[in-house]
């Protein structure tokens, strides 16, 4: 198949077995082939012993007549006959008396030579007698060069031998292994890169022809699952339109798809307004289906150039990528509103959906392109928070809106760490008196760039990037500092209310923290008041109630804010330990002048009366107003009449300077907070 | 001596010449026709020796000797003897000698022509013997044969030798007198008898040891060699070596050869002996160096013309035993001046051979003794004039 890869999986494979045998095999032949010489080499030593031997004594019988006879030259002519034998380097003759009868020499020889020595016998008829003996003197050299050469042969069959083992099973190894292993590693390697299922060419029936089906069967399993997998990956189960995956992909093709770098793409960010009621109302089984719905509307109204998306939860994405101009594009998501917001039936109710669309606008060759989904989502943001169920263009105020958020969101850490915020304090008087009875803590971003920042702009960016208890934290110890300071001027029973913040309820340590601060600062927490919305105590009643409680038994006071703008429920007045009531400033703004407002403000009054509730009317601005609740028995009053927010020491100051109202104030005062504004 | 021995040889000359004219007495008997089938070589001393006496009898005995000589081949030897007879005109009497067996084919022919047939020095033996029987029996032509008695020889040659180590004390170390024997052969017949005579004659002196019983292929060369071998193994063992046998007179040379090379002097401190009556050994005994050389068996040539002769003219040998069996003599410096000169000119001529013929009425007894050959040699032909 692939020719490059063919011999890298032969290689591998083959090479590892051909190292692992080899070295074995060859060295298993040579000893073997070792063992054998040597133990033929012994047998041949032997051998030539025995035979010099036998060739001695066949001398000796030969030499015995001739020696005892005294033929001399017969005994050298006998004993010349052996030398033809190359093994044999001297032979000698001695008679009985000891001395050398004959001595032949083959060669001077320079090894070691074994001598052997046999008696040489005479006997006739009459006689038996030992003429004298018989030495022969050989050397082993030929054994050892004969057996160096067969050494030598051995080795060198066994090399072969090796060779051809090796060519062989480098041959069936490929044949029956390597070329195998290829194939699949060749459908793998084609697998990979375009993800679908190559089956491997393997014809054989041995047990890589069954691994090859197993593997082919395999891929194939493997190769649908793959496919599952990549759908899954990038559509949303629940419609089966693409994902937010997707989208990522479906961005980068966008300008290369696109006509000419100037064709508009229009892309709007759509979600679904109040989808978890729709959640909370009928069960998610009817959401689920709702979102259907919708999808399918969606894919009914867009055209065949068009692409839409679920991002996930209640948002959805329609592209079309190429529009007139932005009016077009206006015209288009109007009619993808419209098209969503056709009713819905759900367990026989009809259900209108209704949506926000932010829709941003860009060329295709736009170096943002790939921002397109934040821009989106900041033109939705504004028409969420600004006109929900209407389109949104992303225009430059909302981008420099979008981008002074950001910038903020991000200097937040160095805000912190350079003290940026500061608290302010807006001092809570009694109507009647007039006397300064407790105040308001209240934070402000002092941006060395954008100037002092209002809380309202802020402190949502405080709470989204979770610095909502580092903050009430730092309004806390500002407040206990604050304290002290009231303290050192003689105003010890001036209290400050600080505002917590939804999140901060369910805090079950605020309360220890609260008391340690105050410790630490040398305060009491009963000169706390803490500032609390409704939201927040629907949000978790259990936890937020028993945080109240454990603040309340610090001596701590607690106030509810905003009253009258939210829910309102006289429930929770009964419910909650509560011992302060702020009338929202909406109900004080047109009093005297709204008879409707006067009557608001008259029942809550009423009531708070009944509930042993002190009342406190924010915004109070005029003195009608400070007149009007005196006379409907608000007892405290709060707003710019009185005092604006200001710095603790322009604070002191005033207070210092009104020093003299100082005695009637300590005489009749009831636990008050302040008010607590965003 | 040179001189003398001239005249001596002059003399012979003369006297051969001279005989037939003076051999008047056998002139009137029947002349005999006998071929003799020589086995040996032209040059050959001891067969020329056989053939000289043989003729010279012949000569004395008015009986004509055809030599046929074989030149040592016997495949020859038997081609000559078929030839004689299948000749038309036959001989008397054929004389073989069975060496190697090789006249039985021969003798066999011979029966079947009628011829009749003398074995001599070498009768027959082992298988053939046996088949064949003794003499006139299954062959009836075959007369019987003439030998030499060698195991005497043999065993008068060991005790001259022992005789004179005993008188001189030459006994060695263990006190024993230690000879040495140079055989010829193992094999033959004539050299088998002589050994047996050194054993026969040691066995019967418990002093003496025959150290050695050496072969040298009757050559005086060879002799020389295992003496001089024998003589330095006797010196490493401690030996003193008293005498040295040999088996004829060559080796009994080559042995005094060695025995000076050894520096011994022959004759003072060690006695050899040797057989033959060859004109070098009479030299030897005549110097003091050689103790004795037997033999005379050359003789037998002479003496079997003798046994035909008588045989033809009726006075059948067999009649004391179809086996002549002829001693040998010894030739010592004591009776060496008798017989020197016969031998050394070869003046066969000299020897009275009708004075050996048997007496009519004691048919096949005879005297070949050297004593009654002394006595019958006229005086050298050199001398006479």
């Amino acid at each position: 198949m692939n020719g490059s890869k063919k011999p890298a999986a032969s290689r591998s494979v083959v090479r590892a077995m051909i190292w692992a045998t080899v070295p074995v095999l060859l060295l298993v032949q040579l000893l073997a082939s070792a063992g054998v010489e040597i133990s033929s080499f012994w047998s041949q030593i032997r051998q030539l012993d025995a035979r010099i031997a036998r060739v001695a004594e066949s001398r000796a019988e030969l030499i015995a007549e001739p020696l005892w006879k005294m033929r001399y030259d017969q005994v050298t002519g006998v004993l010349n006959e052996i030398m033809h034998d190359e093994t044999i380097a001297a032979a000698a003759v001695y008679d009985d008396t000891g001395v050398v009868i004959a001595r032949v020499v083959a060669r001077p020889t320079v090894q070691a030579l074994t001598e052997i020595s046999r008696p040489i016998a005479y006997s006739n008829g009459n006689i038996a007698v030992q003429a004298g003996r018989i030495v022969i003197a050989y050397s082993y050299a030929t054994l050892y060069v004969d057996a160096g050469s067969r050494l030598g042969l051995l080795l060198v069959v066994g090399l072969l031998g090796t060779l051809a083992t090796v060519i062989a099973m480098r041959i069936s190894a490929n044949n029956f292994i390597g070329k195998p292993l290829a194939a699949m590693m060749s459908a793998i390697q084609r697998s990979k890169q375009d993800g679908r299922a190559y089956p491997a060419d393997v014809k054989s029936s041995n047990e890589f022809g069954q691994l090859a089906q197993a593997f082919n069967a395999m891929q194939h399993t493997t190769s649908g699952a793959l496919d599952r997998l990549g759908h899954m990956a990038s559509h949303d189960p629940l419609t089966g339109l693409p994902n937010r995956r997707s989208l990522s992909e479906r961005l980068v093709t966008l300008s290369k798809e696109a006509a000419s770098p100037d064709a508009l793409i229009a892309f709007n960010f759509i979600d679904l307004d109040d989808f978890k009621a729709v959640n909370d109302t009928f069960g998610h089984d009817a959401g689920d289906k709702f979102l259907v719905h919708i999808s399918e509307r969606l894919r009914g109204t867009v055209g065949p150039a068009d692409w839409v998306a679920r991002l996930g939860g209640d948002e959805f994405v329609v592209i079309r990528p190429e529009v007139g101009n932005e009016a077009a594009a206006q015209a288009f998501a109007r009619q993808l509103l419209d098209a969503i917001s056709a009713p819905i039936l759900l367990h026989d109710k009809q259900v209108v959906p209704r949506a926000s669309i932010g829709l941003a606008v860009r060329r295709a060759g736009d170096p943002e392109l790939s921002h397109l989904p934040a821009l989106a989502d900041i033109a939705l943001y504004h028409a969420k928070s600004k006109a929900p169920g209407t389109v949104a263009v992303l225009d430059e105020a909302l981008q420099r809106h979008y981008r002074r958020r950001r910038d903020l969101e991000l200097t937040i850490p160095t805000a912190f760490s350079e003290g940026q915020f500061e608290v302010w304090y807006q001092s809570q008087v009694d109507l009647e008196t007039q006397d300064v009875t407790g105040l308001e803590a209240l934070i402000r971003w002092r941006h060395p760039e954008h100037g002092v920042i209002s809380p309202v702009e802020f402190l949502p960016l405080i709470e989204r990037s979770g610095n909502n208890a580092r903050l009430t934290r730092y309004v806390l110890t500002d407040a206990c500092r604050a304290l002290q300071h009231l303290a050192a001027a003689g105003r010890p029973q001036i209290r400050i209310a600080i505002n917590l913040p939804p999140s901060e309820l369910a805090d079950h340590s605020l309360a220890s923290e609260l008391r340690e601060t105050c410790e630490r600062f040398g305060v009491a927490a009963s000169s706390l008041e803490l500032e609390i919305t409704e939201g927040s105590l629907i949000n978790n009643i259990a936890s937020a109630s028993d945080t109240l409680r454990r603040l309340r038994r610090l001596g701590a006071t607690i106030a509810l804010d905003d009253f009258g703008t939210g829910y309102s429920s006289l429930a929770h007045l009964r419910r909650f330990p509560l011992d302060k009531v702020k009338i929202d400033k909406a109900f004080i703004r047109e009093i005297p002048e709204s008879a409707e407002d006067k009557a608001i403000v008259g029942v809550i009054a009423s009531l708070a009366g009944t509930l042993g509730l002190t009342l406190v009317a924010e915004g109070i601005e005029r003195a009608e107003q400070a007149q009007a609740m005196r006379e409907m028995g608000v007892r405290l009053g709060q707003g710019f009449l009185y005092h604006r927010p200001q710095p603790l020491a322009a604070v002191l100051r005033e207070l210092a300077a009104a020093g003299g109202n100082r005695e009637r104030v300590l005489a009749d005062s009831p636990p008050i907070a302040p008010e607590f504004a965003f | 001596m040179t001189v003398l021995l001239r005249i001596l040889l002059a003399m012979g000359i003369a006297w051969g010449a001279l005989a037939p004219a003076g051999c008047a007495v056998a002139a009137d008997a029947k002349p005999l026709n006998i071929v003799f089938v020589n086995p040996g070589k032209t040059g050959e001393v001891y067969w020329d020796m056989v053939a000289q006496t043989m003729q010279a009898a012949g000569r004395k005995l008015n009986a004509h000797v055809e030599v046929l000589t074989s030149e040592r081949n016997y495949r020859t030897m038997q081609e000559l003897g078929l030839g004689v007879v299948a000749r038309a005109d036959k001989p008397d009497y054929l004389i073989l000698s069975n060496e190697e067996s090789a006249a039985v084919p021969i003798l066999e022919a011979a029966e079947a022509a009628g011829v009749k047939t003398l074995l001599l020095s070498n009768t027959l033996i082992g298988e053939d013997a046996v088949r064949l029987g003794p003499p006139r029996a299954k062959l009836k032509s075959w007369l019987g044969d003439i030998t030499t008695d060698l195991t005497t020889a043999g065993a008068r040659m060991a005790n001259a030798l022992i005789g004179a180590a005993r008188q001189e004390k030459w006994q060695s170390p263990d006190g024993k007198i230690h000879l040495l024997g140079i055989g010829g052969d193992e094999i033959t017949p004539a050299s088998i008898a002589r050994n047996a005579g050194l054993q026969l004659a040691v066995a019967a002196a418990p002093d003496v040891v025959v150290d050695r019983m050496l072969f040298a292929n009757w050559t005086q060369s060879e002799a020389e060699k295992v003496a001089a071998n024998y003589l330095g193994w006797a010196q490493r063992k401690g030996i003193r070596p008293a005498g040295i046998w040999a088996g004829n007179d060559p080796m009994a040379l080559g042995a005094l050869k060695a025995v000076e090379a050894a520096g011994i002097t022959p004759g003072e401190t060690i006695q050899v002996v040797g057989l033959n009556w060859s004109e070098d050994a009479l030299r030897e005994i005549k110097a003091g160096r050689l103790l004795l050389t037997d033999g005379g068996h050359f003789l037998l040539g002479g003496w079997s013309v003798v046994l035909l002769r008588d045989h033809a003219d009726g006075c059948d040998f067999a009649s004391a035993s179809p086996h002549v069996e002829v001693k040998t003599s010894a030739i010592t410096r004591d009776n060496l001046g008798s017989v020197a000169g016969l031998i050394k000119v070869r003046a066969f001529d000299r020897i009275d051979f009708a004075r050996f013929r048997a007496k009519p009425d004691r048919c096949g007894q005879y005297d070949f003794s050297v004593d009654a050959l002394i006595s019958s040699l006229s005086p050298p032909s050199g001398t006479a004039e």
